[in-house]
């Protein structure tokens, strides 16, 4: 079996075991596992940045802080006793201010729009692009480079997380936005508990893998990991390495501001704590845990890191120090496993000593074709002319 | 765009330049590398610069290729101005460069470097639905040919030879379909064969292509080439044949005493 078959069996197998997950699950678990598929969706977007292109980013909870919130804001709106104006804004507000959206606290306005949940799903995900656009080309055109983008995003997670705390009267502060409204579109309601919430989850992650996929095996995907092996050699073929980057990094965060939305409507809040730097770099654990060079790998990674995370924080002996051994996991995967769960799997299927030694078959990991015996032949003699 | 600067004394010649400079100067820390150059490369022509370390070759080709940018004077590519257009800019211009040490993408295959270096549609967007190819084009197998490489196109480049490395990254160049094409010592660290094979290469590319070469090796130089650039201190010293070059009293005395000419 070539790798790239025992691939695609890999990714149908996972499709179908989170599909049919729910069957068996209670409705604790069903929320459970869908929030783990959450943090997947974010892992992927890790994947796309840092396995594909090497922009290793330490702020990726800022976009996916961004995307609950945006969602948070509609939802909160969504409940009647926070018309029109909400509940955190009343008990912030200057005594005499007028009781209306538009300026009973200050800023208070930027919520106007999002009293059309359209609005906030859209802005879950445009709001994240738009902020890691800004971010990414005030660094990409300075050509800043390797762990220097890692200390600039966590140097905006965190400011980001300051301005989200400390605006109270807009933000809700510390306490972040909760008592939210479940999430309606056309009449059908997600429940978290329920498989609906659930399949939400589950069909947006098949189809940001699918997406992340296709995109990322064509053309753009190869010029990417031309751009993460040598910036230099790229930008001398043409490449502006830059406007690659850039998105990347953009579809990166898109990708965590909609796993962002997705958080809220699981777990019905939303908090600073979303961008804590804690969370940022978990995410980057899991991708490197699964292998970040791969979608699927990301995926299980984050799915078995807060698994086992979950049940640790069952137990009263492995609850303090979890924070410890995810520290371990990470240098341990460092150093022996740089990719991950799914490096294991590709040497497991490529391992020396099965059948397929013929021609290039192994090698390319790819089906032989008929019309390629020719140019075997012909590399045949070549390598003897040589 | 600046082409009301285009100075006006190209028209001298019969066969307009290919690669011009004018005044091509950079300094390090007001330490002149590059002084005061005007190159000329005609349409076809096989240049080879010589000159002792330090003499400002490498800078040169890095001035001519964006890496490094000028601190005074012009680099014009036929009648576009391309002096501080960006590097990506510059190779979509026409202009191909082959570094000392061989720069590919180490973890893709033969195969998967050169289709990155010959997609001519670099912008994101014009990529974004595009397909990748599990297997070569025509274009590809003849540059795999002409350097060599065919039998080697499923073979990662980490599992290369540092000559293979060397060909591969110039087969790179070669898919660009560049208009010029930068050497920087192309038969470093080769074996006698290699070298050989190289200089075949070379002279087979001459004609097709303008190439302009830097090298160390005075035999080497000597089989390949027809004019030869020598530069010293930055500047241009002379500028003819090998035998007028190795003639040349001001090149003699330049080298007197450090290196003689063969190992220069």
């Amino acid at each position: 079996m070539t790798y790239r078959t025992a691939s695609i069996i890999a990714y149908i197998a996972f499709f179908a075991v989170v599909l049919a997950l729910p069957l068996v699950l209670n409705s604790f678990w069903t929320n459970r596992v869908a929030i783990y598929l959450v943090y997947s969706i974010c892992a992927i977007g890790i994947s796309m940045s840092w396995g594909y292109a090497g922009i290793l980013s330490l702020g990726q909870g800022l976009f996916f802080g961004m995307g609950a919130y945006m969602l948070a804001m509609s939802l909160t709106l969504a409940v009647p006793e926070n018309n029109p104006v909400p509940q955190l804004m009343l008990l912030n507000m200057e005594p005499n201010a007028v009781r209306d959206l538009c300026c009973v606290t200050t800023g208070s306005f930027l919520w106007i729009p999002f009293r059309s949940v359209a609005v906030g799903m859209i802005a879950g995900i445009v709001v994240p692009c738009i902020l890691a656009a800004a971010i990414g080309y005030v660094m990409f055109k300075r050509r800043t480079t390797g762990v220097y983008v890692s200390i600039i995003t966590l140097a905006f997670a965190v400011i980001g997380q300051l301005l989200i705390i400390n605006n109270q009267p807009l933000t809700g502060g510390f306490n972040g936005l909760a008592d939210l409204a479940l999430l309606e579109i056309g009449g059908f309601e997600f429940d978290p508990y329920g498989p609906s919430a659930y399949y939400a989850v589950a069909l947006t992650l098949i189809a940001v893998i699918l997406l992340a996929r296709y995109m990322l095996t064509g053309r753009i995907g190869q010029v990417l990991k031309a751009i993460r092996e040598d910036e230099a050699r790229a930008r001398y073929l043409g490449y502006d390495v830059e406007n690659y980057k850039l998105f990347i990094f953009c579809v990166s965060a898109g990708v965590a501001g909609l796993a962002g939305m997705l958080f809220t409507v699981t777990s019905e809040f939303a908090t600073p704590s979303l961008m804590a730097t804690s969370l940022s770099i978990s995410m980057v654990i899991w991708a490197a845990t699964g292998g970040r060079a791969s979608l699927l790998g990301a995926c299980i990674g984050a799915l078995i890191v807060n698994f086992v995370g979950s049940l640790a924080s069952e137990s009263a002996t492995f609850q303090p120090v979890w924070p410890i051994i995810l520290g371990l996991l990470f240098v341990v995967v460092v150093l022996f496993m740089p990719n991950g769960i799914a490096g294991i799997f590709k040497a497991f299927i490529d391992r020396p000593g099965k059948a397929e030694r013929l021609g290039g078959a192994k090698l390319s990991g790819k089906t032989e074709r008929p019309d390629k015996a020719d140019l075997l032949v012909k590399s045949e003699l070549s390598a003897r002319e040589a | 765009m600046n082409a009301v600067h285009r100075p006006s004394q190209a028209g001298a010649v019969s066969t307009a330049p290919i690669l011009r400079t004018q005044n091509l100067t950079v300094r390090f820390d007001e330490f002149p590398a590059v002084r005061d150059v005007d190159l000329s490369i005609a349409d076809g022509e096989l240049r080879v610069i010589i000159g002792a370390n330090g003499a400002g070759k490498s800078t040169l080709l890095d001035l001519l290729c964006g890496k490094t940018l000028p601190s005074e004077g012009e680099i014009w590519l036929r009648d576009r101005n391309i002096t501080g257009i960006g590097e990506a800019a510059i190779a979509r211009s026409g202009v191909g460069r082959k570094f000392q040490t061989p720069t590919v993408f180490k973890d893709m295959t033969v195969l998967e470097n050169l289709q990155v270096a010959s997609n001519r549609r670099v912008r994101v967007f014009e990529n974004l639905f595009e397909r990748v190819k599990g297997r070569p084009s025509d274009k590809e197998v003849a540059v795999a040919e002409r350097t060599g490489l065919l039998g080697s196109m499923k073979r990662k480049a980490s599992e290369l030879s540092h000559g293979q490395l060397q060909w591969l990254e110039l087969a790179m160049v070669l898919s660009q379909e560049p208009k010029i094409i930068l050497l920087d010592e192309p038969a470093a660290g080769m074996t006698a064969a290699e070298t050989d094979k190289t200089a075949e290469l070379l002279l087979d590319l001459a004609g097709g292509h303008t190439v302009l070469v830097i090298e160390h090796d005075m035999a080497f130089v000597r089989r390949i080439c027809r004019t030869i650039t020598v530069m010293h201190q930055g500047a241009v010293l002379a500028e003819g044949t090998a035998e007028e070059i190795e003639r040349n009293p001001a090149v003699i005395e330049a080298y007197l005493g450090s290196a003689t000419l063969s190992h220069a």
